[in-house]
């Protein structure tokens, strides 16, 4: 009798497949390569976004009883805070009202000093406005979810701002929400500059626990900065545009037994609290240093004034 | 027939649909953005170790991997961290499913307290090497809370099972 006749698989009834120890090895071995795939080579982001698209119906419903809630806290707020909301938005408004009449003016003749100067001109970066929808569950890192997504044109890298200051950068981008790092999360790194003294630096989000602050890293003990200071980004990146207030300084710690100082910085945006932020589109250009730019672009001939024309609309062609 | 002593009845079998019902309610009550808290019971893993003590036959590893995908993306966690997390859960439910249900309601959760303790635990873990901050001790209420609530989720889950097959006006349900 040939061998292939007599059926020698357990019955069904005792076959449970494979076995329990071999699934458990089997599946942490895929989420152990899906963590290092995410954290160091980032070539998860279709799955990331496949999943986001089959989740946001149950995101969307699970949105709805807060949205309510907060809804209806809004709309039972009495009619003394409203007011009192009024007119504190209509001091804002006047202290910068000063500003803003200057703002044309100062515009203008910043545009003819940089030609003059054959700087590049700054453009205004354009933004889009978004709602925040909660923060994020993940309680390992410091990160808010906006309205605004794939379908909205956000793309990854977008500096995000509130009325005050850089709140932000968007990491992850969903087809209809969006995910902000808040400046104040250990792996961000903003390019600032000090208002006061122009000297340039990197601030990093605080890596304490209940930390919410910023510091400024590797900054020597005997640099000039002072508590009070306004950071700016300095715009060296390529995404962030040049002034956007980010820190002030609060603490500074000068110990003897390290040759940096310890510095800390508050947020001015007001990152756990914001309701609308802005998108701006990241800058693109990294800053080329004047002395380069002069190399690329020299000039032959010409009089004075044509050239200058000329090579402001060029670099202004470049910059877009 | 020999019945365990915390169950005093013979159940009705399982209505599938009920099952997976409650787990898509679990993700539901785990999506509700309620913040950064971190002493969130993590509601999606309770339902799948009371699925996988209860009903070992319908519900094993692989679901609970694809939860944990669907928890990683909604947290904007690392991909894979829950899922790890539930996997293992999964593994040790199947483990001690045979032994767990002979004991009471309120002995099983004591029970499963080491065992959603690891499931943090391992959740800690990654994310400390992979370079975020240390959340809190709040997360050590996390699994307490999972663990009191076990009692809770075995009388609410297993309800509908507990009626009677013909009822009367004695006993409506």
């Amino acid at each position: 009798m040939p061998l292939g006749t007599l059926d020698r698989t357990a019955p069904p009834l005792f076959n449970q497949g494979p076995s329990a120890l071999s699934k458990l090895v089997l599946l942490s071995a895929v989420s152990l390569f899906l963590m290092v795939a995410d954290a160091r080579f980032h070539i998860v982001a279709p799955l990331r976004i496949a999943i986001g698209t089959v989740l946001y119906p149950v995101q969307w419903l699970a949105m709805k009883p807060v949205q309510l809630m907060q809804h209806g806290g809004r709309y039972l707020e009495d009619l003394q805070s409203a007011q009192r909301g009024e007119s504190d938005a209509r001091r804002a408004l006047a202290l910068q009202a000063e500003r803003a009449a200057q703002a044309d003016t100062l515009a203008q003749e910043n545009s003819r000093l940089r030609s003059l100067l054959e700087l590049r001109q700054s453009t205004a970066t354009p933004g889009r406005a978004a709602q925040v929808l909660y923060d994020a569950a993940d309680p390992y890192t410091r990160k808010i979810v906006i309205d605004q997504g794939l379908t909205q044109g956000v793309e990854a890298g977008s500096p995000v701002i509130d009325e005050q200051g850089v709140l932000g950068q968007v990491t992850s981008v969903q087809p209809f929400t969006s995910e902000v790092t808040l400046v104040i999360d250990r792996d961000l790194s903003i390019p600032v500059q000090n208002a006061r003294t122009g000297a340039r630096s990197v601030a990093f989000g605080d890596a304490t626990a209940h930390g919410g602050g910023m510091e400024l890293r590797f900054t020597a003990a005997n640099a000039d900065v002072q508590e009070g200071d306004l950071l700016n980004t300095s715009g060296v990146d390529g995404v962030y545009p040049t002034g956007l207030p980010v820190a002030k300084i609060d603490r500074i710690e000068r110990r003897a037994d390290s040759a940096f100082a310890r510095i800390h910085c508050v947020p001015l945006a007001r990152v756990t609290a914001a309701r609308y932020v802005v998108v701006l589109t990241p800058a693109g250009v990294p800053a080329i240093p004047p002395a380069i730019a002069g190399t690329v672009a020299p000039a032959k001939k010409g009089d004075k004034g044509e050239k200058l024309d000329a090579k402001a609309t060029r670099k202004e062609g470049k910059s877009r | 027939m020999i019945m365990p002593s915390g169950q005093q009845q013979l159940l009705l079998p399982l209505n599938p649909a009920f099952m997976w019902g409650s787990l898509a309610v679990a993700l539901l009550l785990n999506t509700i953005p309620l913040g950064r808290l971190v002493w969130m019971p993590d509601f999606l893993a309770l339902a799948i170790v009371f699925w996988s003590v209860h009903q070992p036959a319908r519900i094993g590893m692989g679901t609970a991997f694809a939860f944990g995908l669907l928890m990683d993306v909604q947290q904007s966690a690392m991909l894979g961290q829950h899922a790890l997390c539930y996997t293992v859960l999964g593994f040790f439910a199947i483990m001690v499913h045979r032994r767990l249900l002979w004991y009471s309601v309120l002995s099983q959760a004591l029970q499963l307290l080491p065992l959603f303790a690891l499931a943090h635990a391992i959740e800690l873990a990654i994310r400390t090497i992979g370079g975020g901050v240390f959340p809190g001790w709040g997360l050590l209420l996390a699994p307490a809370i999972e663990a009191a609530l076990w009692p809770i989720v075995s009388g609410l889950l297993l309800a509908p099972q507990r009626r009677t097959p013909e009822p009367d006006e004695n006993r409506p349900l």
